[in-house]
């Protein structure tokens, strides 16, 4: 997904780039021909400073806008639920993978399972699977060092 | 607004509202400068310029709508669960994602709307 989002990211700003470029441009060529064709008729102050910019040139900075916005919210990280028993209901679910971005990595702040100080207590410890791995450690002859 | 009494029966985790809030902040606050960057080009001044920026912020709201909030609440129904539908699942009302971004993002947009009038038009 990322990659996807910073194509079109990328596209959109070459696009708003030419506009920009072909903007100005046309500013300058208009500024000029009309302080040309001012000093040749001498009529006084010119009659619009700055002509209505051609149509191409705005639907392409519009385009060029709305591609760039498609880009980056396709881009933003995924949003969490923020009621708790929602937010819990997702992790117990789905575990680390609800929670990456998009380059298949966990996020920096994911906490993890929210109980685990309660599933950790001595209370709930399940001795006897304890005992059963122990059980199966000794009879594959187990020693400290292996 | 939400009574303590609610608060207590449904909690609110912290880190995912600031982990949305922060999301939608930083996406305002770019877009907004990007939008300044068209009005500037298109050459729009006064009003035009701000019903731009109202228009184009409220269309980032809807493609997040769309993007992010909604397909998680189809899924979420197909799979059967009704906690937590609609906008209510990610942030505390409608307002703070339509209207959230809107005036933190608007200082951005001044700035770059002046700096690319003033460099097209020099």
């Amino acid at each position: 997904m990322t990659w996807l989002s910073t194509s079109i990211t990328g596209f959109g700003f070459v696009l708003l780039a030419h506009a920009c470029y072909s903007a100005h441009e046309h500013s300058a060529l208009h500024s000029t021909s009309t302080a040309s064709l001012s000093s040749l008729t001498s009529h006084g102050p010119s009659v619009s400073a700055v002509a209505a910019l051609p149509i191409d040139i705005s639907i392409e900075t519009i385009v060029a806008i709305l591609t760039i916005c498609l880009g980056l919210v396709l881009g933003t990280p995924e949003l969490r639920p923020i009621q708790w028993r929602v937010w819990a209901g997702q992790i117990e679910r789905e575990g680390e993978k609800g929670f990456m971005n998009g380059d298949g990595e966990v996020d920096k702040d994911y906490v993890g399972n929210p109980f685990k100080v309660l599933e950790s207590r001595p209370g709930f410890v399940d001795i006897r699977k304890q005992r059963k791995e122990f059980a199966e450690w000794v009879r594959e002859g187990g020693s400290v060092e292996g | 607004m939400l009574t303590e009494r609610e608060l207590q029966i449904s909690p609110i985790v912290l880190e995912s509202v600031q982990h949305n809030t922060k999301t939608l902040t930083t996406l305002h606050n770019l877009t907004a400068s990007l939008f300044g960057v068209g009005a500037g080009i298109l050459g729009l001044e006064s009003y035009p310029g701000f019903i731009f920026y109202l228009v184009f912020s409220l269309l980032t709201s809807a493609l997040v709508y769309a993007f992010r909030v909604r397909p998680a609440i189809i899924k979420n129904s197909i799979s059967g669960g009704k906690a937590g539908a609609g906008i209510e699942r990610y942030f505390m009302g409608s307002m703070e994602l339509w209207t959230g971004g809107l005036f933190e993002g608007l200082s951005g947009f001044v700035l770059t709307w002046t700096l690319f009038y003033g460099l097209v038009r020099a």
